[in-house]
């Protein structure tokens, strides 16, 4: 009998992980972020380009623009009558300008999946960015812009495995389990990993990428632990009050380390949920308004 | 009291807060409280552009038609897994007490 050298990491880059790994990053099939999100990335770090250039950009997505432009002029932002998107800029500032984008982007690929997937996404972008502010923490943009984020790796699961998916959801359903308990026994991997490995391909920055890899366990997170808390925290909140749908039906344990890194209490808990209830009729409003 | 959508508001519903404009959340009030909303008023606020009210009772019932036990129960069994864990219990109460506060009052 020959023997074989294995080290075990090896035999795993053998097993139906990796096989998985493959098929759902298969690059040619993968959903892809436009390519004015990578130019306005780079535009936005060069401290010479200027507002009128990254309209430039953003105005040659007539999808884009017109989203852009719609929601610069709903209500939920308050400026009335803005005509051009430099103006869009101006007034509603670059990052916001870009995170609208990435956003009407991200919608793009949901809109065909599920509304409850995109609402509870929605609801989750809202609760990261009220839990940074409320904690006076930097980048609240950001960290909403995870918030947002964090489940797309549920989405490229259903495109890619949808027949995993089924068996998923019906392990959900009748064995009474989290969904990242099912997606580990059908496909030895989960959502977040998979968000993971699809934030790594977009190339999207690491404040970003570990928010959505490590969301379920913050400890993993190395350079962005304190943006990887709210957003679990955030994820908590929003399946705490069952609004839209992850496709969960049990509410997730809080982590104590997230609990510590952000030292909650019980006051500040209990401001959150009244505070976020309040914001989630907005995003209910806001999502009819996506989808009509 | 419950916000509500301006847009799910129907005359007879009484306002349980000053509405503001939207553009000027801290300006004048438009319409005082304890204000009887009419079709007109209405008509008035949406052309103004203002997004959501705040309304006495609960006269909607956004699930469908759900009643505070139901509510409960389904907060129950959201948290069926983590009713033992000393954090997320914490956060079991924090909603229970604010599903009883907004569809109490």
């Amino acid at each position: 009998m020959p023997i074989t050298l294995s080290v075990p990491w090896e035999n795993e880059l053998d097993d139906k992980r990796s096989e998985l790994k493959k098929i759902i990053m298969d690059t040619r099939t993968l959903p892809t972020l436009p390519g004015v999100i990578n130019k306005l990335n780079t535009l936005a770090e060069d401290a010479r380009a200027s507002v009128q250039e990254m309209a430039k950009i953003v105005s040659s997505d007539q999808v884009l623009s017109a989203r852009i432009l719609r929601l610069a002029n709903s209500p939920s932002y308050g400026f009335y009558r803005v005509s051009t998107i430099s103006n869009a800029m101006i007034l509603l500032g670059v990052n916001v300008v870009k995170s609208l984008a990435l956003s009407s982007s991200i919608f793009e690929i949901m809109e065909k999946n599920s509304v409850g997937l995109w609402e509870h996404s929605m609801g989750v972008g809202v609760a990261a960015n009220m839990i940074a502010r409320k904690l006076a923490l930097p980048e609240c943009e950001e960290i909403a812009t995870a918030g947002l984020l964090h489940d797309i790796g549920k989405v490229i699961i259903s495109l890619k495995c949808s027949d995993a998916e089924k068996r998923i959801l019906s392990i959900v359903r009748n064995q009474e389990k989290y969904m990242i308990e099912a997606e580990l026994e059908v496909i030895d991997t989960d959502h977040a990993e998979v968000g993971g490995w699809l934030a790594k391909s977009w190339f999207l920055p690491d404040k970003l990428s570990e928010p959505i890899a490590f969301h379920h366990d913050v400890t993993r997170s190395v350079n962005h632990r304190i943006k990887t808390a709210v957003v679990h925290i955030a994820d908590v909140l929003v399946k705490a009050s069952g609004f839209g749908d992850s496709g969960d039906s049990y509410v997730p344990p809080i982590q104590k380390a997230a609990w510590d890194m952000l030292k909650l209490n019980d006051e500040l808990l209990a401001d959150l949920v009244d505070e976020l209830e309040d914001k989630l009729v907005e995003v209910r409003n806001f999502s009819i308004e996506m989808q009509g | 009291m419950q916000k509500i959508p301006l847009m799910l508001a129907t005359a007879g519903m009484v306002l349980a807060r000053d509405v503001f404009r939207n553009d000027s959340p801290t300006g004048m009030p438009i319409c005082g409280k304890e204000t009887v909303l009419t079709d007109a008023l209405i008509a008035r606020l949406d052309h103004l552009d203002v997004q959501s009210i705040y309304v006495d009772g609960h006269p909607l019932n956004q699930d469908g038609e759900r009643k505070l036990e139901d509510l409960l129960r389904d907060l129950d069994h959201r948290f069926e897994k983590v009713r033992q864990d000393p954090l997320t219990s914490k956060l079991y109460d924090i909603y229970a007490d604010y599903l009883k506060r907004s569809m109490g009052e």
